[in-house]
């Protein structure tokens, strides 16, 4: 087009170039582009009918693959049937019998039925010759009726006239004249009479169609029988059901299938794709739906059933959807990822499969123990035992420590308000006092005056209260980790610095993580940094050791280890504590690893320990700040004593004193013996070995100032009790409302990209990943990473050395092969879940909260859990204890050493005898009274002794037991820290001068050395010296469990008649009926082979209700336990002996039998007794 | 470029300039040190219209010079021939003595712009098809997104916030853009260039609006590609890292002198943006004044007019690229004149 001027002008002359614009043709072009833009419509229609809707095709797939899978079971069925299952039922004389009777009523009652539809449908026949008419007329008259409302008053009367008008004018209709003719006679009818026809008609429809349900009664009761008798007979679906959903296939909607919850803004369309979802007849697996000849692949899983049946039972989809625990997206149809929420800025990714129980928390927040939630119940153990507790604070977890800084703060305002009222009281009194005062303003000031004396008369009950909630919260309150107070006391000097290296080399397994910055030869820490790890290590340990408690546990000699070995391992240690390394373990996760506690224990302390792990070296007192000693005792002329029975108080200022070991662990009543015994078979498992002399623990107090601070930035006391840290604060973050942390907020810091693109950074390698995506750029990427190597995300980042991250490396199991991702999922599970109510998905309404007895089960399981009682009980249906995993208690006769399943423990005892129990499981009778005199007694005892021996403190090593061959480091006085110290080593001088013999240091036991109930059981319930919330929290929770209401009011039974009671003597101790072979009576002899416990209890501690359906079926109760059944048998209204007892005269009796276990010496209630047999006759 | 090297034969300019473009393009690909980056910025489907703007704008402003080259030469040539341009009244090329003066609305002009519909209504519909609204999760007043960008068309005022004080960046600035894009055929004096491309009769207004055009579309640019979290420069094809850290400071110009008080860095930034505005006014009067065509429209051209266009030239075009220069500079200026009313 560019022409040159000089061209143009030669071509001049010639012929133009015809203009382009108007000679070029734009038709090729313009065909071209709308063909293009045709098929570019195509592409919108192709797009709208099944590219945005790929849930089409799935469904077609559905169908076609379901309907094979049912075909294939009806085949089987057929073939089934052939070899006689529901043919046979058939034939059976009782399905004949249902199914004659069956027929015979319907046939009964048929020819009123069939006179009953003659009836009904002549009605029918008159109606429908009336009823437009009728409706027609309705309708106008409604109409001018509206038209007389709205008119002037004027045109009011007019109007009115039309309507009377229209209700008098006549219609004509044609009503049939006989039920069989066809014939029908005309009548003319005005609204008034349209109207009584067409009600009267209607009315005696509905009467006959009542009288026809009331003959089909009894056939449709009798036919549902019969199909139940089949349905009880028949394994899994019949051959009918089958046959519906064959047909209700053949009809398949494909269409949208939505959930839709107005109020709680749920709309879920999963079930588009997952159809088979919520089939209740069938399990649908995988393999149901496998494609011919393949694998399972994505849309066989995509179809199965709900893998919990039950689940969908409580939380019914239509008013709780998908998404609510599953997170997704559900409104999304358009692909798979984005249905399931895993495109980028959707809020709730769907949990995957193995962390799925994480939905569960969003509302079970509250729940310690979850039914069919296991893996996040396991996160949950995981997360107290393993000690995450200790530096992070999680609502509802170690919640005593978090109330009792409440309290604590409360009591504070409330004195300080206190102290403000009276200061006001004074001041006002003061001013009605004055001359000047007006009388009435004066009276008005002496009110005020009262008022606020009264209210301050309130405070103060309100602070006794917190008082006494102080006191118990102290109780309660628990470390993850030992007292740190007593490492001068209990452990080898050179052995911390090696424990604190890695925990995890020493005792594989246990909670202590590896805080591995202190480990040189981690792979975290940088070849600078290594000599610094090396050192904040020493310092730590040298701390500790300087910090401790000084002084001499009485000394023990050493016990018979044989007799030892068989209490550990019968006593029920076991249920907590395991021995053996490796393969070798046996025994329960829940407590330490004791097989090296010889190569770092003094032998003295750990038979303290066992004989009493409750019993605190010194107190310590939270209002000072500072452990006690005997100097404050003795200051206010007071016995150097504190226990949890009433001497928990400071002698100083009157504060409550922490006078207990912060363990879980229980006191097991042993003699002192028997904790040497022990003591003595646990240090004979390993041999002692040399560590690194560590003397600057001793004595470099520069060291020990350094350690301070690591202490204090390390968190150790979040677990430890540690002198001068008792009030710290949890150093890690709260993880309450972890997992709706926004990803954006989750530092990946330098491996954000390797997330982002799968990388493993242990391996460098991609990672496989469930789901559609390969990353893990997600929360649980993200919580996996740091579980696994906390300093993870630290990993290439220069930081200064104090800068560094301050989480230990918790131990997580990963089993054998060291694939196993049990614990790992179950804590990540956890942490996903932890959403709180605004990252929930869940509308807030929907959260458990739970009232009542569900409270009371749900407040029970913290304490169950805190304590481990599940090592030894079954506490639910279904759970297996530690001890009942243990090969000695798979064979019959460990069996019967079993405790007792606690799964009906509240319909059994009484709450009033349970109370009692679990404050002294040996039932011995020692009163609190009691037990202060005994400490009394002890400690005059003391101090009689050591009047006796005052002058003489030279210390003398004592001679270390045989399992104890290196001498315990001994402090030099100089190096002893706190004056208070010092009367703790003139005691242990005083100690050491004592003979060897005896154990009469160690303060006695707060109960028998027995059990109370079961004392033919060698398993120990142990006194967990709870306090009275948690008494109250135990026996609440016993009774929720089994539907028991509160209070409890014993049912007053009426006495037996003589006859009677000779009648039950003799049933009790004939051969029969073996009662007294099995139970204890008391009596010495008899008791050593009892088995059963005491009948002589029983009046106390069980529920009259319990124990007769214990009589009558005491399998169905408690499964496999060895009280025999079918003593009594079902004769009419009553149970009888199954047996005869000749001469006894029980064959005449008319009563029941089994009733006549009642207590004698009961005031009488007949009314009572009957209500009660009725009771068991209805239930029989 | 290409004139410095010796062309062969047969081988046209157009080829030239094409391979050294894409030699160019394979320099610069040589730089990029994260495709998946790149990629991820580019396939936003907020961002796909400024990837499909860039070679928009190269096309278009192509075919502008292209057609305003060729109207200059026809005008040429009807300045050389006052015959021709006589009977002529065809100014845009291609016109050639025989063809119609004047053509019919229907259907030369109306097919034309129904094939364009047409290819639009196409381009829509292909767009709507293959992308999704970019959505992205509710709103979060407590945490704010990162980088968190303004729509494309506002990139250009987000960037600026970076050289500007807000209440410049964010109000005074766009109002004088918008201003002074209507002031525009106020302060004209020039008769000729209405209505087709022409760069002879048109330097001085079509270079100061390409000077605007270009500026603006750089500033999306380096919203677009170059701010990644945390609005550090990120070179296109580096990792948008959000941990990165970079050097900078904010001083204010004053502080390099020594200068305290409030009385005195008022007096010293007046002084200096003063300066400023003298220089910028001599500069564009050079411009205005380079040959006899641009000397006789100024002489047309009104002292109101003159000087309203001075004010917006010099803050708009001159007084952005300056302070992203003393910005970015290794003087880290953020104020030359600091006020208690205003900073600049």
């Amino acid at each position: 087009m560019a022409e040159t001027p000089d061209k143009l002008v030669k071509r001049e002359p010639e012929a133009p170039a015809p203009d382009p614009v108007v000679s070029r043709s734009t038709s090729s072009v313009l065909l071209i582009c709308v063909l293009l833009l045709m098929a570019s419509l195509g592409w919108a229609l192709y797009d709208e009918v099944y590219g945005q809707r790929p849930w089409k095709g799935m469904q077609r797939e559905f169908v076609t693959r379901y309907n094979r899978y049912l075909k294939r079971m009806q085949r089987q069925k057929r073939a089934a049937e052939e070899a006689g299952t529901e043919k046979e039922i058939k034939q059976r004389p009782e399905y004949q019998e249902l199914d004659a009777e069956a027929r015979e009523a319907r046939a009964a009652v048929d020819p009123q039925l069939r006179e009953i539809d003659h009836q009904v449908a002549f009605i029918d026949r008159q109606l429908a010759a009336i009823t437009g008419d009728y409706q027609d007329k309705r309708g106008r008259i409604t109409v001018a009726n509206y038209r007389v409302e709205t008119a002037g008053e004027k045109a009011k009367d007019s109007l009115r006239k039309d309507v009377a008008e229209l209700r008098d004018k006549p219609v004509t209709v044609n009503t049939p004249v006989a039920p069989d003719s066809v014939k029908t006679k005309k009548e003319r009818l005005n609204y008034a009479q349209l109207e009584e026809r067409f009600l009267s008609l209607k009315d005696q429809k509905a009467r006959l169609l009542v009288q026809k349900g009331e003959l089909l009664k009894e056939p449709d009761a009798l036919a549902k029988k019969r199909d139940a008798y089949m349905k009880a007979n028949i394994v899994g679906v019949s051959g009918d059901q089958l046959d519906k959903l064959i047909e209700a296939n053949k009809k398949f909607d494909y269409t949208i299938r939505q959930i839709n919850v107005n109020g709680d803004q749920i709309v879920d369309r999963c079930e588009t794709c997952h159809l088979g979802v919520r089939e209740k007849n069938l399990e649908l697996t995988p393999a149901a739906f496998m494609p011919l000849r393949k694998k399972p692949d994505r849309n066989a899983r995509a179809f199965v059933s709900h893998p919990t049946k039950e689940l969908l039972a409580i939380h019914n989809p239509d008013k709780f959807g998908c998404s609510s625990c599953h997170w997704g997206n559900g409104r999304a149809t358009t692909t798979v990822e984005k249905g399931h929420g895993e495109n980028a800025f959707w809020m709730h990714p769907m949990f995957k499969k193995e962390n799925a129980e994480a939905g569960c928390q969003q509302c079970h927040q509250q729940d310690r123990v979850l039914d069919f939630a296991p893996v996040l119940t396991k996160g949950k153990d995981l997360f107290q035992e393993r000690g995450c507790v200790g530096c992070h604070r999680y609502e509802g977890f170690d919640r005593e420590t978090d109330a009792l800084s409440g309290a604590r703060q409360t009591i504070k305002q409330l004195e300080d308000q206190l102290a403000a009222n009276d200061r006001e009281a004074h001041q006002v009194t003061a001013q009605a006092g004055r001359d000047d005062t007006p009388e009435e303003k004066a009276q008005a000031l002496l009110a005020k005056a009262t008022a606020l004396r009264v209210t301050n008369s309130q405070l103060e009950a309100r602070i006794e209260q917190l008082n006494t909630q102080t006191q118990y919260l102290m109780q309660d309150q628990k470390k993850v980790g030992p007292n740190l107070k007593d490492v001068r006391l209990k452990l080898r000097r050179d052995w911390i610095p090696v424990w604190l290296k890695d925990p995890q080399e020493f005792r594989p397994g246990t909670k202590m993580p590896t805080f591995w910055y202190l480990k040189p030869e981690h792979d975290m820490v940088k070849a600078a940094d290594k000599q610094r790890a090396d050192h904040e290590r020493k310092a730590i340990s040298a701390c500790l050791w300087q910090n401790s408690f000084e002084g001499q546990v009485p000394v023990q000699q050493s016990g018979n280890a044989g007799h030892g070995e068989e209490l550990f391992k019968t006593v029920g240690c076991m249920a907590c504590h395991s021995v053996g390394e490796g393969d070798q373990r046996i025994g329960g996760h829940f407590a330490a690893n004791l097989t090296r506690v010889g190569e770092k224990e003094n032998y003295d302390y750990t038979v303290r320990w066992i004989h009493n792990p409750r019993e605190r070296w010194a107190p310590y007192c939270p209002k000072e700040k500072r452990d006690l000693t005997r100097a404050d005792y003795e200051k206010n002329s007071k016995p150097f004593l504190f226990d949890t029975h009433g001497n928990s108080k400071c002698p100083n200022d009157g504060a409550e004193l922490q006078v207990q070991n912060m363990t879980v662990m229980p006191n097991f009543r042993l003699s002192e013996q028997d904790a040497r015994d022990i003591a003595s078979w646990l240090f004979s498992l390993t041999q002692r070995q040399g560590y690194p002399e560590a003397s600057y623990m001793d004595s470099d107090q520069k060291m020990a100032q350094e350690g301070f601070t690591l202490i204090k930035q390390y968190g150790c006391a979040g677990c430890h009790e540690i002198k001068g840290f008792e009030d710290e604060q949890r150093i890690g973050k709260e993880l309450t409302t972890e997992g709706a942390t926004p990803i954006e907020r989750l530092d990946f810091a330098l491996l954000t990209h390797d997330a982002e693109k799968g990388i493993d950074p242990f391996t460098g390698k991609k990672m496989p990943q469930g789901g559609n995506r390969e990353d893990w750029y997600d929360r649980k990427g993200f919580f996996e990473h740091k579980i696994e190597e906390p300093g993870i995300y630290d990993k290439g980042k220069e930081k200064d050395w104090r800068d560094h991250l301050r989480m230990p490396k918790p131990y997580i199991d990963k089993g054998r092969e060291g694939d196993d991702r049990t614990e790992l999922d179950a804590i990540t599970t956890f942490l996903l879940g932890s959403v709180g109510a605004e990252g929930a998905n869940v509308p807030a309404s929907f959260f458990y909260q739970a009232t009542d007895r569900r409270r009371d089960m749900q407040d029970g399981w913290w304490v169950v859990k805190k304590y481990n009682c599940m090592g030894c009980h079954t506490v639910q249906v279904g759970q297996a204890s530690t001890l009942s995993t243990l090969d000695f208690y798979k064979t019959p006769e460990g069996k019967e050493q079993l405790p007792p399943a606690l799964t009906t423990e509240g319909a059994r005892v009484d709450p009033n005898w349970l109370l009692r129990f679990l404050t002294d499981p040996s039932l011995s009778g020692i009163t609190e009274q009691q037990l202060n005199a005994a400490g009394g007694a002890m400690l005059r005892d003391l101090a009689r002794r050591s009047g006796a021996n005052s002058g003489a403190g030279q210390a003398q090593p004592a001679p270390a037991p045989t399992q104890q061959p290196q001498a315990q480091p001994r402090q030099s006085p100089q190096a002893q820290g706190g004056a208070q110290q010092s009367p703790d080593t003139s005691q242990q001088a005083q100690q050491n001068d004592k003979p060897r013999a005896g154990g009469e240091q160690l303060k006695p036991q707060p109960g028998a050395n027995r059990n109370g109930v079961r004392t033919y059981l060698k398993v120990r319930m142990p006194t967990f010296s709870f306090s009275p919330n948690e008494l109250r929290t135990l026996v609440r929770f016993f009774m929720a469990v089994s539907s028991q209401a509160e209070p409890y009011i014993k049912p007053q039974a009426q006495p037996l008649s003589d006859q009677e009671r000779n009648l039950a003597r003799a049933l009790f101790t004939s051969q029969q009926a073996p009662c007294l072979k099995c139970h204890l009576t008391g009596n010495a002899g008899h008791d050593l082979s009892a088995s059963a416990p005491n009948f002589l209890q029983s009046s106390e501690r069980l529920k009259p209700g319990w124990t007769f359906r214990w009589l009558l079926d005491p399998q169905k109760i408690i499964p496999g336990t060895a009280m025999p059944s079918e003593l009594f048998k079902k004769d009419g209204e009553r149970w009888v002996f199954n047996g005869d007892i000749p001469g006894s005269g029980l064959g005449d009796y008319k009563g029941d039998h089994a009733d006549l276990r009642r207590p004698p010496r009961r005031p009488p209630a007949r009314t009572t007794r009957r209500r009660r047999r009725a009771r068991a006759s209805r239930r029989g | 470029m290409a004139m410095a090297i010796p062309r062969p034969r047969g081988v046209s300019r157009k080829w030239v300039y094409l391979i050294a473009g894409v030699v160019l393009l394979g320099v610069l690909m040589l730089f990029v040190e994260d495709w998946h980056q790149l990629w991820k910025i580019s396939s936003t489907p907020d961002n796909v219209p400024i990837v499909a703007m860039i070679p928009l704008v190269v096309f278009f402003t192509w075919l502008g010079v292209k057609q305003m080259k060729e109207n200059d030469r026809l005008i040429d040539q009807l300045e050389a021939d006052p015959q021709a341009a006589k009977t002529s009244h065809r100014k845009t090329a291609p016109w050639r003595p025989g063809w119609a003066r004047e053509l019919h609305v229907w259907p030369y002009l109306v097919r034309v712009e129904f094939l364009a519909a047409v290819i639009v209504t196409l381009i829509l519909f292909v767009w709507s098809i293959t992308l999704n609204a970019p959505l992205e999760e509710p709103a979060n007043p407590n945490l704010t997104m990162n980088p968190s960008k303004a729509p494309w068309y506002f990139l250009g005022l987000q960037e600026m916030l970076v050289y500007f004080d807000p209440w410049i960046a964010g109000v005074v600035m766009p109002s004088l853009l918008l201003v002074g894009l209507m002031v525009f055929p106020y302060v004209d004096s020039n008769p000729l260039g209405n209505g087709y491309y022409t760069w002879k009769q048109r330097k001085f207004a079509v270079g100061m609006f390409m000077w605007g055009w270009f500026m603006w579309i750089i500033l999306i640019i380096i919203g677009t590609f170059i701010r990644g979290p945390g609005w550090i420069w990120f070179w296109p094809g580096q990792t948008w890292d959000h941990n990165a850290v970079v050097y900078d400071r904010n001083i204010d110009l004053h502080e390099y002198l020594g200068i305290s008080g409030m009385m005195g860095k008022m007096i010293f930034g007046g002084i200096v943006v003063g300066t400023f505005y003298l220089l910028g006014g001599l500069f564009f009067h050079w411009l205005m004044t380079r040959n006899a065509f641009e000397k006789k429209i100024l002489a047309r051209t009104s002292i109101l007019q003159y000087l309203t266009f001075q004010f917006f030239a010099i803050t708009v075009l001159l007084a952005l690229p300056a302070k992203l220069i003393l910005r970015l500079s290794p003087l880290h200026i953020k104020y030359v004149w600091v006020t208690p009313w205003f900073n600049i």
